[in-house]
């Protein structure tokens, strides 16, 4: 059979068997078909709709959690502050072998955290108690800045549910003031506009309060792990409440959940670049030694044919 | 506002877990239904099938 299919000439016009075929039918049948499924299931299922995760919902929902998360953003604790490239070169990034992909394309959206979800949406604030808070902090050298907030974030990190502490030693500086003046703000609302509109007017980039949400402590990650859509729970291909996910995505999901992946600080790297691999392998499928000979080893296509190849038999 | 056909769906998923694998029954319905639907296409004659005129066939 490989020597009869090597042996054809694709240059000359097809002189085998032909036979009728309506593509245009077919085509309009599928597209009437599937979408009066489609329809049907969303008239019967309506679709997911989620209320989005904003700074005011975390800071209703979860404000010990939110005022922690913003003293360590002003200690530089969080994980935004140490991720490295895009957003800022205090990380290393993934590696694979050699090679630091984020590193090579740099930071490209630079952000510290401090600046960017502490102090700048503090800075649209009239309140002058607040800005002299912000003025102190600006003014103080880094080293007493972090003293500042290191002593801040670990005293409400041990208090575990004190939404502001006070400073009967002197440790804290402006600190306290700032987080609670942050914490006022996510409750009116206004922090989820002032981060999202803090490099344009529009409302677009929810790149900041994204990273903020991503370093809470229990809101964000709990949100996440209820509703199954962690990395190590499969969260790739799921989707909230009931709904069916995306479960095309089995196998990107997949090796997240074994080793060396697993535990692998290097995992979405080394995922992506498998699949890479794996894809490949499918593109360059006519080429490739012995996977071009599995359709002679399961032949699924002569049960598809199966009419053409009883009649050539016969 | 609630379509008065509508089933909802909004409450959490109930997951089956078995080694590694965890599946929630919304996606392992999806699958088993293309499976279903790839195993008909395979078996179940193409309408007409046999009315479909093959010219040239050598046979």
């Amino acid at each position: 059979m490989r020597r009869e299919l090597s042996s054809v000439d694709p240059s000359k016009k097809w002189s085998g068997p032909v036979r009728e075929y309506d593509l245009i039918k077919e085509l309009v049948v599928a597209v009437v078909v599937v979408g009066l499924l489609a329809l049907t299931l969303a008239a019967l299922f309506s679709s997911p709709d989620e209320k989005a995760l904003t700074m005011n919902s975390w800071s209703h929902e979860a404000p010990a959690d939110f005022v922690q998360t913003a003293a360590a953003e002003l200690a530089g604790t969080t994980t935004s502050a140490s991720y490295g490239p895009p957003y800022n070169k205090n990380g290393e990034g993934q590696n694979i072998g050699p090679i630091n992909l984020s590193k090579l394309a740099g930071v490209r959206i630079p952000i510290d955290p401090a600046n960017s979800f502490v102090i700048e949406p503090l800075k649209s604030q009239s309140d002058p108690i607040t800005t002299a808070a912000v003025s102190q902090w600006l003014a103080a050298p880094s080293k007493e800045q972090s003293s500042w907030a290191n002593a801040y974030s670990d005293a409400l990190l041990k208090d575990g549910k004190a939404l502001t502490l006070t400073d009967a030693a002197g440790m804290y500086g402006p600190v306290p003031t700032l987080v609670t003046a942050l914490y006022a703000m996510a409750k009116s609302g206004a922090l989820d506009g002032a981060l999202t509109t803090s490099d344009t007017t529009l409302p677009t980039n929810f790149t900041k309060p994204l990273l903020f949400l991503g370093d809470s402590g229990t809101y964000f990650p709990d949100k996440a792990s209820a509703q199954h859509l962690s990395g190590d729970q499969w969260g790739v291909m799921n989707e909230t409440g009931s709904w069916p996910g995306q479960s095309w995505l089995w196998l990107y999901s997949f090796w997240y959940q074994i080793e060396p992946f697993k535990s692998s600080g290097n995992a979405d790297i080394l995922v992506m670049s498998l699949m890479g691999i794996l894809s490949l392998g499918l593109l360059l499928l006519p080429i490739l030694p012995v996977l071009p000979r599995i359709p002679y080893w399961i032949p699924v296509h002569r049960l598809i044919w199966r009419n053409w190849y009883n009649k050539k038999k016969n | 506002m609630r379509n008065f056909l509508e089933i909802s769906l909004n409450h959490p998923a109930h997951y089956i877990t078995f080694g590694p694998f965890s599946v929630s029954a919304g996606n392992l319905s999806i699958i088993i239904a293309m499976m279903v639907i790839f195993t008909l296409a395979l078996f179940m004659p193409f309408p007409n099938h046999e009315d479909h005129k093959v010219k040239g066939s050598k046979k």
